[in-house]
């Protein structure tokens, strides 16, 4: 059932993925509202000739305000009102279209000649806005939304299976969702079991196995899934060490329970080293005859280590975060960088290729829609999902980022 | 009418200030050093309640937790309760605790705890212990309840003789009361240990030795007037900025305006230039407050209005014959409230009135300063309305129509004139990171981590 190579290609996937999950971010429907409104207003004026004025006080886009205008005038007319200037109106009528934090707010304020003007409200919960994507400069970052949730997210996987099959790893629990009819549905739950308070910045990561179908990382507590297909997991205490890369690399990581970042002890090592300064994410880059690893440490530094030497590079502009792809782009792999923004913009992620020691970008920053939270490179080592928490919405959403080759 | 868009509070609050936590994860240790001007004299939420609301929270949160929380989209969120639910018609509340949580004597929170500490702010509710949480029967309905329970008044407390338990993400390790709280991060707080080792509150401190602290680098988290904000910004200091969230009004202290004395209250409103004022005396920050709750929580307070018409308020005041003299006071400490006395004293005078400012007393109008710390609209309303000693707004349902009438009941009352809607400002140094920015100016230091850079 779980096969990753099975009869849905990732292309497939991703459409599917991509078509529902972008499908709320459509511009909405505002039928309801717009009835509700016509009605208040028509209950209020009854059919005569008012003027009708509309006035936006909301983030809400123009090709929605007109709608709305065109849509609310058709209902008044169609009620019996005859729509006329003001100074041939028996009532003027002006909408505004406002906003609190949790609702778009219509607003009707209806004035019939020299009485205490009538109000009326109606109130719409608000839609999550989509998130633009930038052009590309020589690779292009595809990011496509995989899930969002209220609740933080720490990893998600996808299992290209049919249907197809999400699993969301959040604080609480590890939760696997399919596809199925356009709708996700929750297939199984699991408490993750944990004796000892998470710590802050709490990490956790999903690896997808060949023998079991998954295997879940958080601090200080291992999860695996029994062999075969189906999410049945056990979980235990555990201090052994994380992947830090995919299945094609392996180099393990010791994870602090207590804390956020790897300890800098290594299993099996980088050549000779077998410590390295604390860090919070590292990235292989294959060389011919050997693995050159980059790593972020907790100090603000750059690594890059060879299993001979260690050096520091200064990039005051990266982030913590970093992930490794495997693709047919450029040199064929490529590191995912989150940005060290200074928060009056987005978290971006970044590109880069390491001709020799020095990183070079080949991608626009692609910008997420809040800070990020989360990146990690996937199982298939070719992808990567990369976790913000949206600014507008305050939800956390999961992003796949795939390198396309740019012109 | 200011366009308002909320992306561009999202960006003030969030965003703008530059404090939004970046890509660079977080770091343990260090001591975040703090300077603020309240002298509070006990540690006991219930005592905080004297002092302003935003500092009143803020201390509060360090040491004690509530059963739920906001987020700053005004959803409810679990924290010392893990789930509720409320019964149909909204009148019984169901709370499940979190299991395995300790106050800071060592002692488990238990269903019995958090019905006595909730009993002992609210008499009217009847509270249950049950085996793994807690039930409040109410005497009227409340759809509002869990966005109640996160007021600081509503923290969970274990009180002893002399001493108050919390659950926290920090605990006491030095009170000096009125002048000294150094609070120590709690190992094992159930929502993660704090990334900073400890937090050392100097309390008592004016504004200026506020500024001269963060200027010699001895402090990383100031107070900053809203009048002063944008000055120090643009002086390149680090400053924060939540929503406008602190009303400033007019309120009547008669109980019941006579006829003669409303006519007066809406020639003084007419009289009200604030726009002069928010340029002038409040240096281009705050907005202009025609209703009680700012725009960004009701979406509708843009219908009330901030007109300043001096020819309709002579005409309005020409309707009386004969205008007392009316004093208004306001807090005396507090230079930017003074200021904006005699500017509305000024004014009145150009209407036909007579405002006389005062420094001691309660006058027949006073000048008032006070915060909002719910974005629960329902929850600012009734909160405000009691901290004015107004009358309570009788709302019964959560609909925003409902809420409408009551604020515009309120107003038309003649008991309040709001003024204007500001920001709570912080000053911060550079080497504090995380600090995100809550529209309700909240702390949230067990989130704050300390960077290494210099001040």
């Amino acid at each position: 059932m779980f096969n990753l190579l099975g009869r849905f290609s990732r292309f497939v996937l991703s459409l599917l993925l991509l078509s529902f999950l972008l499908g709320p971010a459509r511009a909405s429907d505002w039928s309801d509202p717009e009835q509700q409104l016509a009605q208040k207003i028509t209950a209020i004026t009854g059919p005569g000739a008012v003027s009708l004025d509309l006035v936006n006080r909301s983030s809400l886009s123009q090709a929605d305000i007109d709608g709305i205008r065109s849509t609310l005038r058709n209902q008044l007319s169609a009620a019996g009102l005859t729509l006329v200037n003001p100074d041939q109106a028996a009532a003027t009528v002006q909408v505004s279209l406002s906003e609190n934090l949790q609702s778009y707010v219509w607003v009707a304020r209806i004035q019939q000649g020299t009485n205490q003007p009538a109000i009326e409200i109606v109130s719409v919960p608000r839609v999550e806005p989509g998130t633009p994507l930038r052009e590309p400069a020589v690779l292009l970052i595809r990011k496509i939304q995989l899930w969002s949730q209220e609740d933080p997210i720490l990893d998600v996987a996808v299992i290209d299976s049919s249907p197809p099959h999400v699993i969301v790893l959040d604080p609480n629990k590890i939760a696997m969702h399919a596809l199925e009819d356009g709708q996700w549905q929750l297939e199984q739950a699991f408490q993750v079991p944990h004796s000892r308070p998470w710590p802050r910045d709490l990490r956790g990561r999903l690896v997808l196995r060949k023998d079991h179908l998954v295997d879940a990382y958080l601090p200080g507590i291992f999860c695996s899934s029994a062999p075969g297909a189906a999410l049945n997991l056990s979980c235990r205490e555990s201090d052994d060490p994380w992947p830090l890369a995919s299945e094609q690399v392996t180099l393990n990581g010791f994870f602090s329970p207590t804390r956020n970042f790897f300890t800098g002890a290594l299993a099996p090592g980088i050549g000779q080293e077998r410590t390295v300064p604390p860090f919070y994410s590292a990235a292989p880059i294959p060389r011919e005859k050997y693995v050159l690893w980059v790593l972020t440490g907790i100090d603000g530094q750059v690594r890059e280590v060879d299993g001979v030497n260690v050096q520091t590079l200064s990039r005051p502009g990266w982030g913590s975060d970093m992930a490794s792809t495997k693709t047919s782009c450029g040199s064929g792999s490529q590191v995912l960088v989150s940005s060290n923004s200074d928060g009056a913009t987005p978290d971006t992620v970044r590109a880069y290729e390491f001709p020799d020691r020095e990183p070079v970008p080949v991608s626009q920053p692609v910008e997420l829609g809040g800070r990020i939270t989360s990146l990690w490179t996937e199982s298939s080592g070719s992808t990567a999902v990369v976790v913000s928490r949206n600014w507008e919405t305050g939800k956390y959403e999961a992003f796949r980022l795939t390198i396309a080759c740019g012109q | 009418m200011r366009h308002f868009d909320l992306r561009l509070l999202a960006a003030s609050s969030l965003v703008l200030v530059g404090l939004a936590h970046a890509a660079r994860r977080p770091q343990y240790g260090g001591t975040l050093h703090v300077a603020i001007a309240s002298t509070p004299s006990s540690l006991d939420p219930a005592a905080l309640g004297q002092l302003d609301a935003v500092t009143c929270r803020n201390l509060s949160s360090l040491l004690f937790d509530t059963l739920v929380t906001m987020d700053d989209f005004g959803r409810i969120r679990p924290a010392l309760a893990l789930n509720w639910q409320a019964h149909p018609g909204n009148q019984r509340w169901q709370f499940r605790l979190r299991p395995g949580v300790a106050f800071d004597d060592g002692s488990l929170l238990t269903p019995g705890a958090v019905a006595a500490s909730l009993r002992a702010g609210n008499p009217n509710w009847t509270i249950y212990a049950l085996d793994d949480s807690i039930a409040i029967e109410l005497n009227s309905p409340d759809p509002s309840l869990a966005a109640e329970l996160t007021l600081p008044k509503n923290s969970i407390v274990k009180r002893l003789p002399g001493k108050v338990s919390g659950t926290g993400p920090f605990r006491v390790s030095d009170w000096q009361p009125a002048k000294k709280l150094v609070v120590a991060a709690s190992e094992d707080y159930w929502g993660g240990r704090p990334f900073v080792n400890s937090v050392e509150i100097t309390l008592g401190t004016s504004a200026r030795d506020q500024m001269m602290l963060r200027e010699l680098g001895k402090t990383d988290l100031i107070e900053i007037a809203p009048e002063q904000a944008r000055r120090t910004a643009m002086e390149g200091r680090r400053v924060s900025e939540s929503a406008a969230l602190e009303l400033v009004a007019l309120v009547f202290t008669h109980q019941q305006p006579s006829p003669e004395d409303q006519k007066l209250l809406d020639a003084l409103a007419l009289s009200v230039d604030r726009a002069a004022i928010k340029n002038v005396l409040l240096q281009g920050g705050g907005d202009p407050a025609g209703g009680i709750l700012p725009n960004w929580i009701t979406g509708y307070e843009f219908l009330f209005s901030t007109e300043f018409n001096m020819v309709a308020a002579q005409q309005r005041r020409a309707e009386v014959p004969y205008a007392p003299a009316w004093t208004l006071s306001c807090d005396p400490a507090d230079s930017l409230s003074r200021l904006i006395a005699e500017r509305l004293a000024l004014k009145a005078k150009d209407a036909g009135m007579t405002i006389r400012p005062i420094s001691t007393g309660i006058g027949d109008l006073r000048l008032v300063r006070t915060s909002l710390v719910s974005v629960n609209p329902r929850v600012a309303l009734t909160q405000v309305t009691a901290a004015l000693g107004l009358p309570p707004p009788g709302l019964s349902g959560d609909n925003l129509e409902e809420l409408y009438k009551s604020e515009s009941a309120l107003l038309e009352s003649h008991r309040i004139i709001p003024l204007f809607h500001l920001p709570v400002n912080y000053g911060l140094s550079p080497a504090v990171k995380n600090w995100g920015e809550k529209r309700t100016g909240a702390w949230d230091l067990g989130e704050v981590w300390l960077g290494t850079e210099k001040p």
